[in-house]
């Protein structure tokens, strides 16, 4: 770590205004515990969770792209403005200073990412400090579990003397992956007495397919598929006849287009051996446009598209994820909630096309805005907002590695906690200032020294200067802070506006939106830069 | 100002008994101990009973002690070369509790497709042995467990390690950078197969290191050059170095222990009326050098800091003092929660320090600790 200057050393060791003021018109409190909010989507080693659904020892994956396990659940209520961020995966609603993995990318347009790799250096950012452009880092699950055979319960119900027998251990190889891969968007299963199978769905033209199937089900399971096509409708389906694979596939990839899913042994399986199974899905319901070029996957399983995602991003391919919510169409027909992954970049649909074995020719330029690196995806922050919030919000507690990926961001928590008191009276002018200040501070040498600071600048300023005072005045007052540092100075200038809030609305008084405007480094002095 | 040294688990400094040792080294054998000529003779006889000397020290018979440059390398050369040389095993064990300079060897080999089995420690940092005995498979390449660890101070039970993967024919490796010299080891009782040593923890110097390799056993050298070293680690051997190790191993005897053992336990006592701190590590089998602590509602830097202030040196494993904000993986792997963490300072004394520091030292952690707790928001 960077050392700190003479003036944080001298802030640490004699801080000013320390300790706290009773019956102080404001109370500003920050810190600990920050949460996520209750619909958040964690991937958990068996499926997509809802946060507020996790529970002690459920397997999340943790910035180092391994499994860790959930040792504490924590919830509390809030009020409070909240944070949302987007990136080409998706979505998250965040307490503004939880952590997130990510690089702070330094102002300026003329900045390639791409070019100065090697100088931006991965952190933990407050969500709040993040803005549209910076880049995230997004673990990608590393864990890797070959698996060979998938044993099958064939033990026959009493009476039955129809079922024809398939073998009890089923290698788990390209063969069956790609099968896998073909049930997962074509395929459906029926299972009514005397009429028990599983089918898949392919197009006329897709003939190629429907005779993989049927030669993979001979080959595995001895059993030969009939196959029934329908000129008008242009489709072919192939019916494959058994009560056991009806159970098998029931088992692994759950029942109903909705809830369609990957086990979680496929997950770890090792890439090379994935490729099979993205192989069957893609070719099962994707397309490829080799003219512009790009991919797509649509599905209406959310646990499918996630997982999916996963699979690629081990593949080295770089997805989009779209959400496309329920919709009703001019004919009246109802279009349930969807969701659909773009590969669009040269590296990724190059990588893509390799496995589906399409060719393509792709001379097209472009710029990189997203990249692999070690297992890590980086990229960029699309969209940010703030907005008000009142109700519950979660975090857990990790073993070990303490972060957690949800469906498109890796987060942390750490705990700086920070109270500020302020006692408030009018000046010549009417003009309310704060009268006197002090704070306490559980933290590092830098959550002292910000507090400490900042009690020193708010001292003696109208509440409306002192509303004003950035985290980028009170890092600039004590000459700087190492970058791992920056977020402590953040916790000293909210709970600055948080006393002053605490202020107003004791007074019953509209309390002020929570900003913090010195990301503009033309002028930094001029607050009311709109630039 | 006052300057007291209590991070001598970081390093300690050059004893004058070692620094005269190296100097004189370095006037009268500067040769190339590979060399034909007298002067390179003489360079390879000292360092013939620099090795001779050392090795001594871990009554070693079957053994043979490489020179490294320290434990990273030490640690590097035994994994990497046992890895290199015996590739149709691709499993290792390991603890939760182990030096970075070898758990990124692990993670290294993991990104290669090696799987790796950390194993458990009780509350006091103990390896679970039944767990170790279920672990080791036929294609186990190494078991390797830290003696004393560098942070909690914990002295692992090696003999008791070290029988379980012999009967397991399974191969052991220990890294005793801290324990050396300060703790009892035996090579052959204690069924070790490879050892890690070093020279800065115990007043000798910088850059110079060891590896104990029982015969039979084949590595694949990390450095590859002229064949110095039984072939094992190519490059000029630091023969004035290598002297000052070998002093350096005879600064730290039977007195000594008792001294810094009394130091640390008037340390420990000092402090225990702390209210919301406690020991971390075992209470008896630990390094004698080493007193590792939790202060709740205080954090470790700042404590540090405080102290560093004050003229005293220490070290932290809270989450604030690292560039990751993660908090030390042994101090999570005895058990401790997050918040736990942040609190936790290591003292580690030496033979020079005084019973008139110590009590310096605990006089001032306790104003720290007080001062910091006043800054807290939290009442307790």
């Amino acid at each position: 770590m960077e050392n700190y200057s003479k003036k944080v050393m001298e802030n640490f060791l004699k801080p000013q205004n320390l300790g706290e003021i009773e019956n102080a018109d404001g109370v500003g409190k920050v810190g600990n515990p920050k949460c996520l909010f209750k619909d958040t989507n964690i991937h958990t080693n068996l499926k997509l969770k809802k946060i507020k659904d996790i529970k002690k020892n459920d397997f999340i994956i943790s910035h180092d792209g391994k499994y860790h396990s959930v040792t504490e659940t924590y919830k509390r209520v809030i009020s409070e403005p909240i944070i949302v961020l987007k990136n080409r995966l998706g979505e998250i609603k965040l307490t503004k200073e939880h952590l997130v993995y990510a690089i702070k990318i330094p102002k300026g347009d003329k900045f390639l990412r791409t070019k100065n790799k090697k100088t931006l250096i991965p952190a933990w950012y407050h969500a709040e400090q993040l803005d549209k452009g910076d880049l995230i880092l997004y673990a990608i699950l590393s864990d890797t579990k070959d698996v060979d055979y998938l044993e099958v319960n064939t033990k026959k119900k009493k009476f039955d003397h129809n079922s024809k027998s398939i073998p009890s251990k089923i290698k788990l190889d390209s063969d069956f992956l790609r099968l896998a891969g073909y049930y997962l968007s074509e395929g459906y299963y029926f299972d009514k007495t005397n009429n028990v199978h599983i089918a898949f769905c392919f197009n006329l033209k897709e003939n190629n397919l429907a005779q993989d199937v049927v030669r993979i089900s001979e080959k595995i399971f001895g059993i030969t598929p009939i196959i029934k096509k329908n000129e008008t409708q242009h489709s072919q389906v192939v019916y494959i006849n058994s009560v056991f694979i009806v159970k098998l596939f029931k088992e692994l990839f759950k029942s109903g287009a909705k809830n369609k899913d990957i086990p979680d042994m496929f997950m770890t399986l090792p890439p090379e051996k994935q490729k099979s199974l993205i192989y069957g899905i893609w070719k099962g319901d994707g397309f490829f446009n080799t003219k512009i070029p790009r991919g797509g996957y649509s599905t209406i399983s959310k646990e499918l598209v996630h997982k999916l995602k996963i699979l690629l991003l081990r593949q080295g391919i770089i997805p989009s994820i779209y959400t496309e919510k329920e919709k009703t169409d001019k004919k009246e027909q109802k279009h349930q909630e969807c969701y659909r992954i773009h590969v669009g970049d040269k590296e990724s649909t190059t990588k893509l096309a390799k496995i589906i074995e399409v060719t393509f020719y792709n001379l097209r330029p472009e710029a990189i805005n997203s990249w692999i690196d070690k297992n890590i995806l980086y990229t960029p922050i699309t969209f940010k907002k703030t907005e008000n919030y009142s109700g519950k919000v979660y975090n857990l507690e990790i073993d070990t590695s303490h972060s957690y990926n949800t469906n498109a961001f890796t987060v942390h928590n750490c705990g700086d906690i920070m109270w500020l008191y302020i006692t408030v009276s009018k000046n010549k002018d009417g003009k309310e200032i704060i009268q006197d200040i002090k704070f306490k501070t559980l933290g590092c040498a830098a959550a002292i020294a910000t507090s400490s600071m900042v009690t020193e600048l708010a001292k003696g300023k109208t509440l409306d200067d002192a509303f004003k005072i950035t985290r980028g005045d009170v890092a600039k007052s004590l000459d700087g802070l190492p970058p791992i540092k920056m977020h402590c100075s953040n916790l000293a200038a909210d709970a600055l506006q948080a006393a002053i809030n605490d202020y107003y609305s004791k007074q019953g008084r509209k309390i002020l939106e929570i900003t913090h405007n010195d990301n503009c480094s033309c002028c930094h002095k001029e607050k009311n830069c709109k630039k | 100002m006052k300057s007291i040294y209590l991070d001598n688990a970081a390093t300690t400094k050059m004893h004058s008994s070692v620094m005269k040792a190296i100097t004189d080294a370095e006037e009268k054998y500067f040769g190339n101990s590979s060399s034909l000529h007298t002067i390179g003779r003489e360079a390879k006889a000292e360092l013939d009973k620099a090795r001779e000397h050392i090795s001594k020290k871990a009554n070693s018979k079957n053994h043979k002690l490489i020179f490294t440059s320290g434990g990273t390398e030490s640690n590097n050369f035994a994994i990497k070369g046992l890895a290199e040389n015996n590739k149709n095993k691709k499993h290792i064990i390991t603890t939760k509790i182990e030096h970075d300079s070898i758990l990124n060897v692990y993670k290294f080999l993991e990104r290669k497709g090696y799987s790796v089995t950390y194993l458990d420690v009780d509350k006091e940092g103990f390896v679970n042995l039944s767990q170790l005995e279920k672990a080791i498979k036929k294609d186990t390449l190494v078991v390797s467990v830290i003696h004393g660890n560098n942070e909690i101070g914990t002295i692992q039970d090696l003999r008791e390690i070290g029988k379980i993967c012999h009967e397991k024919e399974t191969l052991f490796h220990s890294d005793a950078c801290q324990s050396f010299t300060k703790a009892p080891i035996n090579l052959e009782k204690d069924n070790i197969d490879l050892l890690t040593i070093k020279a800065h923890k115990i007043y000798g110097p910088k850059g110079v290191g060891g590896l104990f390799i029982k015969e039979g056993i084949k590595l694949e050298p990390l450095l590859h050059g002229g064949g110095h070293e039984y072939n094992l680690r190519s490059g000029t051997v630091n023969v004035p170095g290598i002297i000052g190790f070998s002093k350096a191993t005879d600064i730290i005897g039977e007195k000594e222990i008792e001294h810094m053992t009394n130091l640390r336990n008037q340390l420990i006592k000092g402090l225990s009326d702390v209210e919301e701190s406690w020991l971390n590590g075992s209470k008896d089998k630990r390094l004698c050098n080493n007193a590792n602590l939790s202060f709740m509602y205080a954090e470790g830097e700042a404590i540090l800091l405080y102290l560093d202030a004050a003229g005293i040196s220490v070290s932290t494993g809270s989450a604030c003092s690292s560039n990751t904000l993660e908090p030390s993986h042994v101090l999570r792997a005895i058990g401790l929660k997050q918040e736990q963490t942040h609190g936790t300072v290591r003292f580690s004394v030496g033979i020079d320090n005084t019973k008139e520091e110590i009590k310096y030292t605990v006089d001032t952690v306790k104003d720290t600790i007080k001062k910091l707790r006043e800054m807290c928001p939290y009442k307790y």
